[in-house]
């Protein structure tokens, strides 16, 4: 549009960009590019390839690759198998249990990692709650269930943090479809699953492309579900070995030549699938199609949708109520609000509890943190991309920038600066906060970039011709239309931090204490009921992010 | 030309066109610039307003050169064709919104905004939000707010064309008639040729960037200075004009004349003043229009408006024109 020259030549719109771009300049670029660096200098300190050579010409290196390529791609197909049923029963019947399903599978979205591994020990640990039941109804001695600590209780754990995603794009696309090549099939003597099959499926084939790559993305980068799940060298993806190298044997060259590995792999996936999300955009689903009445459903199509029912609430609900349950309750203490007393420092802490509510409180409190400086960030840039001409697709690129990276990798940068300088607690938690915000921004500059753009310009120009400079048009007439978009950009930032496990524990010295890392500490010293009041808090707080902003593009990131 | 007023010379140029336009309107003047779409009008006034940048070019506004003047400081007020009315401000806060950037008590706002909503006959509405209002309410709440920063120049780009044609006769009334309450010079865009016609003091002819005609509406309508602004304004009859060479010369071009100028031989006598004639021409259709008739009619092949008091009793009438009601163009094709 040709008034955007003129608010270009403005240069108020410009300068919103500023704090954002310092942000990112300073707060992810050099972390990266000292990080990275450290990949091409050798033990003598000089110049080399040597770092990058030894890693990658090591076998067990060989084989944590292809492990990490494999697990993923493991991981991946069961999600598509789960979720493509899922897909199939939504956009082929109408049934009562269609909107639960899909609120469903909306939770995961919202749910950090270090959330499900709890959850994960809790109902489908030898001891938790579905070995329980299973025993007691079908009286046996043993635990039926062993998988935890082990390859199929990564891949599930995957499945059931990812299956949502692909359901829920999938579905969300289906229902968009024009649906009189369905009745057409049917009318030439197709049965429903045939149609499926040879009809329905090829045309959702971009929209399963794209949530598969999305997933793949997500199973390649996984940390905390293998960091515990996965129990030992045997199942050691790419993150967990950059971590491992980094924080526990001190060979940071080694960790910075693995990071190349991983943000090449990762951008890769990321492009893959920005394009086959403009793929998407510009197909049949958005425009406006006729959709039938979906057919009611007949004996076996009542069977599956209860089935399928059963399963998600298993998948999904299952494992977060255990969590909440067993914060409350176990079977040699009954119930007690012991954990949650300790919690408050309302009795003497064990160990780990003690630290409990500074935990609390500083997640708290960074939380806080982050989401204010996201959001006022965040709306600047996005703002300053939305009104210009020249180097828009440029500078969003650089506001998505540090999705590209892994969390993992962006603590990595943060303790090699940190283990530099003199560092003493507030410097520590400074970074946290900056990490976070790092992390964050992406976020929010997704969910601000469409609401800005939906304001016409005509309203700023309205208010210049009427005397108003740039500035004061900006806060006075095009600020207090995104509020709403702002409280949940807000909300998000805040659960993502809240929930920020990767970095954070990359990062951190035993002086920082979040949320997240004293779960992981309680579940390493096998205090799960604590580790599950703990949990429960981190429940809670996603639960607001669900209701507050009730769908997908939710927080969700390995 | 006094030198108080707007004069312009504007030179831009996009991917679409480019412009190059000039021309100038006295203080207190309503001028309306017509043309066809893409013909640059709205993008005339967004250089004038200072949202877009010129090339080239200046522009004087009652003897001040606000070419390298910001826009917020130009003193020149536009209402958009979308109103652009801000969703979160009441009526009263969208008009009171120029009045707080200068500072205005409280009291004084107050008063200037029911002033201001009296004047567009919108009493009472203070309270209300703009999407409890209509298209000729929004339109009318932001006439309102661009007169309460007190501007030197008003802009108006389409302001009418989102409404119904009854609304718009209605509102272009208005519009007259606050501009004549408030003396504001004003600059006027619109593609209904009619609508500039009843109210504008005048008229201003654009196409493809380029200013072709600008004077009284009167003059535009009667002696038009190109086949085009003659076509574009008011209904025409176009013929070639070799049809008509009566041994003087080869004339090329066209002849041009108004529907009304041709009159219909039932009951008036002969025409005695030079005139040309054009005999058995068929009546393909008679419209009426309260008045009058209007007949659609074909001579020799070429289509001829006119309008009868009486309807027509036979397929065929004869018509005569005034040779001095007649037009010529050289340039024009039929």
């Amino acid at each position: 549009m040709r008034s955007r020259a003129e608010m270009e030549r403005s240069g108020f719109y410009q300068r919103l960009a500023l704090p954002a771009l310092v942000v990112i300049t300073l707060f992810f670029l050099v972390p990266l590019l000292i990080t990275l660096s450290s990949a091409f200098i050798d033990e003598g300190g000089s110049l080399s390839l040597a770092p990058i050579i030894s890693v990658f010409s090591n076998p067990y290196i060989h084989r944590i690759m292809r492990f990490t390529l494999i697990q993923a791609a493991i991981s991946t197909l069961a999600s598509l198998v789960v979720a493509l049923a899922g897909a199939y029963l939504l956009s082929t019947y109408s049934f009562r249990f269609k909107r639960l399903i899909l609120a469903l599978s909306a939770v995961p979205f919202v749910i950090p990692s270090i959330l499900v591994v709890l959850g994960f020990v809790i109902f489908f640990g030898n001891n938790g709650f579905l070995n329980t039941a299973l025993m007691n109804i079908f009286s046996l001695s043993e635990p039926p269930i062993r998988i935890l600590y082990s390859y199929k209780a990564i891949i599930l754990a995957h499945t059931f943090y990812n299956f949502p995603i692909i359901m829920n794009l999938v579905a969300t696309y289906a229902m968009h479809l024009d649906r009189r090549l369905e009745a057409v099939s049917y009318t030439l003597g197709a049965s429903k699953a045939k149609t499926f099959f040879s009809v329905t499926l090829p045309r959702l084939l971009p929209a399963i492309i794209s949530a598969s790559s999305l997933v793949f993305l997500f199973c390649f980068s996984s940390f905390a579900i293998i960091l515990v799940l996965g129990g030992g060298p045997r199942y050691t993806t790419m993150e967990v070995e950059i971590y491992r190298q980094a924080r526990m044997m001190g060979n940071t060259g080694a960790a910075a030549a693995l990071s190349l590995f991983s943000i090449a792999v990762t951008s890769l996936l990321l492009v893959a699938y920005n394009r086959s999300q403009r793929r998407l955009s510009k197909s049949e689903a958005y425009r406006e199609p006729l959709s039938l009445e979906k057919r009611p459903a007949g004996l076996v199509g009542r069977v599956l949708a209860v089935l399928y029912t059963i399963i998600t609430l298993l998948f999904v609900l299952a494992p977060i109520i255990s969590v909440i349950v067993r914060s409350v309750y176990s079977s040699s203490t009954g119930f007690t609000l012991k954990w949650y007393r300790q919690l408050l420092n309302l009795e003497r802490a064990t160990s780990h509890m003690g630290s409990a509510l500074t935990a609390l409180t500083n997640s708290l409190l960074i939380a806080l943190a982050v989401s204010l400086l996201a959001v006022i960030l965040g709306t600047g840039l996005a703002a300053s991309i939305e009104r210009r001409k020249r180097s828009r697709g440029a500078l969003e690129l650089l506001g998505m920038l540090s999705m590209t990276v892994s969390s993992v990798i962006i603590g990595l940068g943060y303790f090699l600066i940190s283990s530099r300088l003199r560092g003493n607690a507030s410097l520590s938690y400074t970074l946290v906060v900056l990490a976070h915000l790092v992390i964050a921004l992406p976020f929010v500059l997704r969910v601000m970039l469409p609401e800005y753009r939906k304001i016409p310009l005509s309203y700023a120009h309205s208010a210049w011709t009427l005397g108003s400079t740039p500035g004061h048009a900006f806060f006075s007439v095009e600020l207090p239309l995104l509020k709403s978009a702002m409280v949940s950009a807000a909300i998000f930032a805040f659960a993502i931090s809240m929930g920020e496990f990767n970095a954070t524990l990359t990062l951190s010295s035993s002086t920082i204490i979040t949320l997240p890392i004293v779960m992981y500490r309680l579940i390493g010293s096998y205090n799960y009921q604590g580790a599950c009041a703990l949990g429960t808090i981190l429940i809670a707080v996603s639960a607001v992010v669900f209701i507050a902003t009730g769908t997908a593009k939710g927080t969700h990131h390995a | 030309m006094h030198n108080s007023g707007l004069a312009c010379t504007l030179n831009a140029s996009y991917d679409e066109f480019t412009l190059n336009a000039e021309f100038a309107i006295e203080e207190g003047e309503l001028a309306c610039i017509i043309g066809p779409s893409g013909c640059g009008k709205s993008t005339t006034l967004q250089l004038i307003a200072g949202l877009l940048p010129l090339t080239e070019g200046s522009i004087t506004l009652h003897g001040n050169d606000l070419t390298s003047v910001p826009v917020h400081h130009r003193q020149i007020a536009m209402v958009f064709q979308e109103y652009a009315l801000f969703p979160h401000m009441s009526v009263a806060e969208n008009i009171a919104y120029p009045l707080k950037l200068r500072h205005v008590k409280k009291s004084e706002r107050t008063k200037r905004v029911a002033q201001l909503l009296s004047l567009v006959s919108l009493e009472g509405y203070e309270k209300r939000k703009s999407d409890e209002l209509s298209g000729g309410e929004k339109q009318r709440v932001a006439l309102a707010r661009a007169l309460s920063s007190d501007p030197q120049l008003l802009l108006l780009d389409e302001p009418l064309s989102a409404l119904d044609a009854k609304l718009r006769k209605h509102l272009r009334e208005e519009i007259r008639r606050i501009h004549d309450e408030t003396g504001i010079t004003t600059l006027y865009v619109t593609h209904d040729q009619e609508e500039a016609l009843s109210i504008a003091d005048r008229i201003i002819v654009m196409r493809d960037g380029t200013v072709m005609q600008s004077g009284k509406a009167e003059e535009v309508y009667h002696a038009p200075n190109s086949l085009f602004v003659a076509t574009f304004i008011g209904d025409g009859n176009t013929l070639p004009a070799h049809l008509f060479a009566d041994g003087e010369e080869e004339r090329s071009g066209v002849v041009f004349f108004r529907p009304e100028e041709a009159t219909v031989q039932i009951t008036v006598p002969g025409e005695h003043l030079p005139h040309l004639a054009f005999n058995e021409a068929t009546v393909e259709s008679c419209e009426f229009q309260g008045g009058r008739y209007r007949l659609h009619t074909r001579w020799q092949g070429y289509p001829i408006i006119c309008y009868s008091e009486r309807r027509p009793k036979g397929k065929s009438i004869n018509l005569t024109v005034r040779k001095k009601d007649l037009l010529y163009f050289e340039d024009g094709n039929v």
